[in-house]
């Protein structure tokens, strides 16, 4: 899963004006589809965090009929801070972790068949890509669930793409894999 | 110039067989252009009275070999025509392996003589071939006319290089010539638009003259003649033009059937590309009924002064040369009509690909033949009625003024002249139909 | 067998078996056996030159295969006349192709008109229809424009539309988005999609690209000419 900076999207969140936990984990889950939806508990202590750091404070108490809720607001140095982060470059990742790769050659180097690995892969990624396109095209569907899902079906297909060359390409590796 | 000549002769040999049909037709082209050229040069090597075997005495006298040769120079033009369209064919993939060589890196000039080496030899090996068979015929030329063999046998191949190389100046100009989109033909210059004024200023002085001086009336005959001929052809060709796009307007408005609304929207597209095929075939109709016309006139005139002893040489004199003139205008005719169905086939082989996805799409054979034909056919009706009437016109006129001897006929045959051609241009744009099922392969489907 | 009154899911509707065909020397197909169910949307994908177009053009009726058989609603395709299978293109299939099924003189409408003409209609209720299609898939305002006037994305959703408005049972596409980007390609499938899945219409769809054979059911890859076997899903 990629790793996001869940202060930076609360503070985000907060931009728009001040709101509770309850609130801001809602929203989060709505904006971001895709992601993994935030644990009540983690927001509840990233408030905190940012209210320590000087980057949000408790605007106050409000109980609308229900349980009391504590509310927050972004500070000034908040919106610095959100400003920054959302205007740095995200570096683009030095080290893939490949799964796939590590176990084609692993299956190569235990003489098993990794042909029918890449294959059962292949099979298994485009049923996801299908039920991610399912999703997308659902009637209704909306923007914000096209866009993660776009996300996350482009980086299914790079996967794709990379396992069809190495098919095609899969003696040669296991002559240079055995020869090693 | 060597590595020219190989890339020219490389690019030839791997080319398709309609490049075969191209070169095999400029040959039989560029040989007809020589042999009417050595038989002009010929009858020109001539000088006062000779007893010639053939031809009814029409070549034994100067004046009357004069004319011969200006008719066999009437004739070139037809000829040159059929050649251009020849250098047509394949046009559009010529056009890309060009445009692909000037992208590889090949100068504006390397491309052009590429393109003049690639139709200069078949034009070479025609005017050989018509030399070869024509020189052997003629017993004892003199050296002047030996002079003019070789001028002629030489002219031809290099002016069809020079053609060839002209007519590719836009693929040359640009390395990505063959991305350019099809255009449609533009409408007539101001070249066409001023002759054509010109032609009419003419014959209105030849019209308005007699009424100011007496002795200006039948001296003028032949030059009337022809530009009225210039200028009903002039203006047929406009018409078509002019009139295809309303015609194609109107008709895809109305049309009710496939056929009739594809053949209709493509006229209304590009009226003036088949105006300009078809400028030939309207010049054509007003020779040839105008001249069926004349005929007529002239041979019931020559028949009455036969009867009345006022004939100064044999009647075959007379007969002959009208029967010259005749064939001269079915070869003429012939020509075109070859040219006609050049076109249709090149044009049929254009769009082989949107032709094959319609066919994949279940459109019936049928519907896209028709189609084809309604293309020839639609455009072309207003254009031969308007000449046929003028080739009528002429005759009428001719009619009116040989009054000498015989009440003149009315020359009703000339109106069955415009038919006969409707019908051999439909039967020449039938002949692509044939080459639909070959066009329409699925192979087709898979490249842009 | 199909008994005819309720389609039947165990039967295809579209079936080739051991399909073999060779353009000259090159064997394009060397036993393909592939099957279409009825409504079913099916990615047929692999490499450029992997026969995937020849498999399309025998399942449509476009050639004939040198070798196996092409059955399509109990007919078998290989064995009808000329006549027939463009009558069936006509009236039981549509096809898409990367481009160029639109006649360039036509305006959209009559594009997407004429095979109704074909079949028989008036002009003016094959326009009316046409209209209501083209409206459908998204190119409103522009049915009085050619194709070349038309971009890409549209010229693609006026043809889809000109192969959906007959009603086929079947459409064929053939790289329907190989020349378009990706947006443009996704509006051109999600209508393609929609359009076949409200209708009961069966696709088959040609693509190398993953993303767009994502939007089908089931997906059939071929390698040399043949299907791959599928991988074993864990």
């Amino acid at each position: 899963m990629i790793r996001m900076s869940t202060r930076h999207i609360l503070l985000g969140l907060l931009a728009s004006g001040p709101s509770h936990g309850y609130d801001l984990k809602r929203r989060h889950d709505e904006r971001f589809p895709q992601a993994r939806p935030l644990a009540y508990g983690q927001v509840y202590t990233t408030l905190q965090r940012l209210v320590r750091d000087g980057l949000a404070e408790i605007e106050g108490t409000a109980s609308d009929g229900g349980p009391e809720r504590t509310q927050y607001r972004s500070t000034e140095d908040g919106s610095l801070e959100l400003a920054r982060w959302a205007g740095e470059i995200a570096p683009p990742a030095p080290f893939v972790t490949n799964e796939i790769f590590a176990k084609v050659v692993v299956s190569i180097l235990s003489g098993g068949d990794a042909d029918a690995y890449l294959r059962a892969q292949r099979a298994a990624h485009m049923q996801r890509m299908r039920e991610l396109t399912a999703l997308k095209t659902a009637p209704g569907a909306d923007l914000a669930t096209v866009l993660s899902a776009d996300y996350a079906l482009n980086h299914l297909d790079a996967d794709l793409r990379w396992m069809t060359t190495t098919a095609a390409r899969l003696t040669t590796l296991t002559s240079e894999v055995d020869a090693a | 110039m060597r590595a020219d000549l190989r890339l020219a002769w490389l690019l030839t040999r791997g080319s398709d067989r309609r490049e075969w049909w191209r070169i095999g037709l400029t040959a039989l082209g560029a040989a007809m252009a020589t042999g009417i050229g050595l038989a002009a040069v010929s009858l020109a090597s001539l000088d006062g009275y000779y007893s010639v075997s053939v031809g009814s005495g029409l070549l034994d006298s100067d004046s009357d070999r004069r004319g011969v040769i200006f008719a066999l120079g009437l004739l070139l033009i037809p000829v040159l025509g059929f050649l251009g369209q020849c250098a047509r064919i394949g046009a559009v993939h010529r056009d890309r392996r060009l445009a692909a060589l000037r992208l590889a890196g090949a100068a504006p000039g390397q491309v052009r003589r590429i393109a003049a080496l690639e139709s200069g030899p078949a034009c070479l090996a025609g005017s050989v071939a018509a030399t070869a068979v024509f020189v052997p015929l003629w017993s004892h030329p003199t050296a002047p006319a030996w002079a003019g063999f070789a001028l002629v046998a030489a002219a031809v191949p290099v002016l069809g290089a020079a053609v060839s190389a002209l007519s590719l100046h836009r693929v040359v100009a640009s390395p990505l010539g063959w991305v350019r989109r099809v255009r449609a033909t533009r409408g007539p210059g101001r070249l066409f638009k001023s002759v054509t004024w010109l032609l009419a200023a003419t014959l209105l002085f030849i019209v308005v003259a007699p009424v100011f001086s007496d002795s200006f009336a039948f001296t003028h005959g032949p030059l009337t003649l022809i530009v009225l001929t210039l200028l009903i052809s002039f203006t047929a060709v406009w018409l078509s033009g002019s009139s295809s796009r309303q015609l194609g307007e109107g008709l895809a408005a109305r049309a009710r059937r496939p056929e009739v609304l594809i053949a209709a929207e493509r006229l209304r597209e590009d009226p003036w590309a088949a105006a300009r095929t078809h400028a030939a075939v309207l010049l054509v109709t007003v020779v040839g009924s105008g001249f069926v016309g004349v005929r007529q006139v002239l041979l019931a005139e020559l028949h009455t002064m036969r009867r009345e002893g006022h004939l100064a040489a044999d009647l075959a004199y007379y007969t002959t040369g009208i029967d010259l003139t005749a064939t001269a205008i079915l070869v003429a005719l012939a020509l075109i009509l070859t040219s006609l169905a050049v076109g249709a086939a090149e044009s049929l082989a254009t769009r082989r690909r949107g032709l094959a996805a319609q066919a994949a799409a279940g459109v019936p054979h049928g519907v896209l033949a028709r189609a084809l034909l309604l293309e020839t056919a639609l455009p072309l009706a207003p254009a031969v009625a308007v000449a046929g009437i003028g080739g009528l016109g002429i005759s009428a006129w001719y009619a009116s003024v040989a009054t000498d001897y015989i009440v003149a006929p009315v020359p009703y045959a000339a109106l069955l002249v415009p038919f006969a051609v409707y019908a051999c241009c439909l039967l020449a744009a039938a002949t692509s139909i044939p080459l639909l099922r070959r066009s329409v392969r699925p192979a087709e489907l898979r490249y842009a | 067998m199909s008994n005819g009154d309720s389609p039947d899911s165990t039967a295809p509707l579209l079936a080739a078996r051991d399909l073999t065909k060779a353009h000259g020397r090159t064997e394009a197909l060397r036993g393909a056996s592939v099957e279409l169910r009825t409504g079913e949307i099916l990615a047929v994908t692999g490499a450029s030159g992997s026969g995937k177009s020849t498999l399309l053009h025998c399942l449509a009726g476009i050639v004939r295969p040198d070798a196996g058989s092409v059955t399509y609603a109990g007919q078998r395709l290989d064995q009808l006349p000329e006549k027939r299978l463009s009558e069936l293109r006509r009236t039981d299939f549509g096809v898409v192709f990367q481009f160029g099924q639109l006649i360039p003189e036509l305006t959209a409408l009559d594009n997407v008109a004429l095979p109704l003409m074909l079949a028989g209609s008036s002009r003016k209720d094959a326009q009316t229809r046409a209209g209501e299609w083209l409206e459908r898939f998204g190119v409103r305002g522009q049915e009085a424009l050619r194709p070349g006037e038309l971009s890409g994305g549209q010229a693609q959703r006026t043809a889809l539309a000109r192969a959906l408005v007959t009603g086929p049972k079947v459409v064929f596409a053939d790289e329907p988005t190989g020349a378009l980007d990706s947006l443009a390609s996704e509006q051109v499938m999600t209508a393609l999609v929609h359009t076949a899945r409200d209708a009961g219409t069966a696709v088959l769809l040609i693509t190398h690209d993953a993303q767009v054979a994502a939007y089908a059911d089931r997906e059939v890859r071929l390698t040399d000419g043949a299907v791959a076997p599928a991988g074993v899903t864990a």
